[in-house]
């Protein structure tokens, strides 16, 4: 939409050497607007299109030809049935979960995951977080172009395999474990890669050669899992069993989501719409959630953006960056919104929206709206601490006013935290499942019993 | 689709720059890499030039910079056009995908900028090695490693911008991790604890699909140092194979 002072050269100078404003009225630009808003606000894009394949018919058929093997959610996952965009089923695994991790928040937002694990914990889910595990290589990829999708889909197949096979190291039948994939690139990129594996025979071929190299084929064949499943979507499921173990009241929180891109946006076929989440107009997770605790979710006019992070840019280009997330997000959230918080459900844009508010006082552009994942919010509301278990402190954004908000005493945990450091450097550190578990083979592995071997 | 073969072959330059003229052929090399790349057809089917790609895509609105045109240059098999926007303009890009979830006919401008970056990277085009500099130790972390980003990685000093609080309670690196309550995040080099055989695993994928050679050819260094480090790790990984046969003849995987 057209804003006052745009006028010649425009708020940006972008969109082409050849661009030029269109100084439309307000009234001739609010209709334009208005005319795209409404669709897209009912999904016209994506649903009026002429879709679509179910890739998962082509994953049975080949099953069926004798040349994969699917990883299936099973009746131990104890799976709970989601609608997608266009009304299909997709099977989101409740237990037995193998934390597929993300190395942008285990590597800088480490209450991302430990918030997960936490949660199952308290619903007394059963899960392997293992270190026999690559990243997706996919932020990479995007950003530099280094890699391929050969490399991409034997990256994706090796780390789903080993999800398939790590119970064996503790005498437990394969498949017992299934992918929980926490990284929304990772999990974008996984659906994509999927399907191209399905399509094309080629692909499948050469793939096939480097796992056999590495002794990961299931009988001789590729193995796919079933559904992809990224941690938002097992929260969504979760998210009535969490309320039901609420103690912090939210209803005063205005809370604004910023949705990730390769989340949604990335095969969108197979992304939870839930008619009782915002008519079903937008992304169920995280903002279905975010209801269901009883938070105030505000809808603001960037929703759709991206969050700036840009792959590349926030290593190498960071005035985009920090530019895109200033004045299209967070600035927009404070403004607009008067949001208390910004909730997310991926890695880049937690680090990108979090990160790169402090710098927007240079140019006078002064916020302070606190950012975490969905996960870490939702602990809190069931009395997670701050420190100690949602990791708080590694968050650069201010934090504290909506602890206070949510009538948490930050002040006294930050104090109980920092007595704990006391206690970790003395060697008492407190873990959420037996350290001994993580390894499943190679150096520091313990075999289970024989007894217990053979499965 | 080959109209391009048709075309007079002159000389591109561009007029106001010293810079060597790029010869026909090498022009059409380029194209034919793109439109050979295994994705190429299922990026791109048409394009109405109805700019709803260009409306929505963050990089536009900061960046001379438009996937509409980039779609266009390619449908209309404009080789001059495509080598131009190789040079700098595919860099621009966000790869947040808006583009591909609007577009009519179901093109990804997004991922036919990531066919791009791996065309001009294997066609050596001059700016990659300027764009890619910054993403060395992303790389060196990430094919040595197979994680992307280290606790090590975020200090006040790499990113000053991101301001005081990278972390607000002030303790030791080393202890900070080690209270997170996840066991494999007791780490520094790595987001988390890496297994041996994994990183090993890990290289024979990087071998086996050629992105080795594709890193020689945008940091020779690195793939020096990274080369050091892979046999360096194989070599533990031999020998601790070596060391823990069990009577079975197994080894514990
Ligand atoms: S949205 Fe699609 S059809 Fe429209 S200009 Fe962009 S690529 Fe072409
Ligand atoms: S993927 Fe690239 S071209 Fe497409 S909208 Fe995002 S930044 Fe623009």
């Amino acid at each position: 939409m057209q804003t006052k002072g745009d006028g010649a050269g425009g708020a940006y100078n972008g969109f082409g050497a050849d661009w030029t404003p269109t100084n439309l009225t307000e009234t001739e630009a609010k209709r334009a607007t208005g005319w795209v808003e409404a669709r897209i606000d009912k999904r016209f894009l994506l649903t009026g299109k002429d879709r679509k394949e179910d890739v998962r018919d082509i994953m049975w058929q080949l099953e069926k030809d004798g040349e994969i093997v699917v990883h299936r959610v099973a009746d131990h996952h104890a799976p709970e049935l989601a609608k997608t965009l266009y009304g299909w089923d997709k099977k989101i695994p409740t237990t037995n979960l193998w934390h597929h991790k993300s190395c942008g928040q285990c590597g800088n937002i480490p209450g991302y995951p430990s918030s997960v694990l936490w949660i199952m914990n308290q619903l007394g889910l059963d899960y392997l977080d293992e270190t026999d595990q690559t990243s997706c290589t996919a932020w990479n990829y995007h950003g530099s172009g280094i890699g391929n999708v050969v490399s991409l889909a034997a990256v994706f197949l090796r780390n789903m395999h080993q999800a398939y096979v790590s119970a064996k190291a503790h005498g437990l039948p394969v498949g017992t474990y299934y992918p929980l994939i926490h990284c929304g690139t990772s999990f974008g990129n996984y659906k994509e890669i999927r399907g191209f594996l399905l399509h094309s025979a080629e692909l499948r071929a050469e793939v096939k050669k480097i796992l056999g190299k590495l002794g990961r084929l299931v009988d001789g064949k590729l193995l796919i899992p079933e559904e992809i499943v990224h941690y938002s979507e097992w929260l969504h499921m979760m998210r009535h069993r969490i309320a039901a173990r609420q103690t912090i009241d939210v209803s005063a929180v205005r809370a604004t989501v910023h949705p990730a891109c390769h989340v949604y946006k990335m095969v969108p076929e197979d992304v939870i719409y839930d008619d009782t989440v915002l008519n079903g107009d937008r992304v169920a997770v995280t903002t279905g959630l975010l209801q269901t605790l009883g938070a105030q979710v505000i809808d603001y006019s960037t929703w759709y953006d991206c969050c700036g992070f840009g792959f590349r840019h926030i290593i190498g280009e960071r005035e985009f960056t920090r530019s895109f997330a200033i004045d299209r997000k967070i600035k927009v959230a404070v403004e607009e919104a008067r949001s208390d918080v910004m909730i997310g459900h991926d890695t880049g844009c937690i680090t990108t929206l979090d990160k790169n508010q402090w710098i927007g006082r240079a140019v006078g552009k002064v916020y302070a709206l606190p950012v975490m994942a969905d996960c870490q919010f939702a602990a809190l509301t069931m009395g997670a601490h701050p420190y100690k278990l949602a990791q708080l402190h590694w968050h650069a954004s201010p934090f504290e006013e909506l602890l206070e908000k949510m009538g948490i005493d930050w002040e006294q945990a930050k104090a109980e935290f920092v007595a704990y450091l006391d206690e970790v450097k003395a060697g008492r550190i407190e873990t959420l499942y037996d350290p001994r578990r993580a390894i499943t083979s190679g150096p520091g592995y313990v075999k289970p019993p024989k007894t217990l071997q053979g499965a | 689709m080959t109209a391009h073969a048709k075309l007079p072959t002159p000389p591109i330059a561009d007029p106001v720059s010293d810079r060597a003229p790029v010869p026909q052929e090498a022009l059409e090399a380029i194209f034919d890499d793109i439109r050979k790349h295994p994705l190429y057809d299922h990026e791109i089917h048409g394009c109405l030039n109805c700019g709803i790609c260009t409306a929505t895509c963050p990089s536009a609105q900061y960046y001379d910079y438009s996937p509409r045109e980039i779609v266009q240059l390619l449908w209309t098999e404009n080789l001059e056009g495509i080598y131009d926007a190789m040079q700098e303009k595919i860099w621009a890009c966000a790869q947040c995908y808006t583009c591909a979830a609007r577009c009519p006919f179901e093109n990804s401008p997004g991922g036919l900028v990531m066919i791009l970056r791996e065309v001009a990277i294997k066609h050596e085009l001059p700016s990659v090695k300027e764009v890619l500099r910054p993403f060395s130790r992303v790389l060196l972390k990430v094919v040595t490693t197979g994680n992307q980003l280290a606790p090590n990685m975020i200090t006040r000093d790499a990113f000053p911008d991101w301001g005081p609080n990278v972390t607000k309670v002030d303790a030791p690196l080393m202890v900070l991790r080690k209270a997170i309550p996840m066991p494999t995040m007791h780490t520094l080099d790595t987001a988390w604890e890496v297994n041996l055989r994994t990183s090993v695993e890990l290289y024979t994928i990087w071998e086996a699909t050629g992105v080795l050679k594709q890193l020689a050819t945008v940091d020779a260094n690195l793939f020096d140092v990274v080369s050091d480090v892979m046999d360096e790790k194989r070599d533990e990984w031999e020998e601790w194979l070596e060391d823990n046969q069990d009577e079975d003849g197994d080894t514990d995987d």
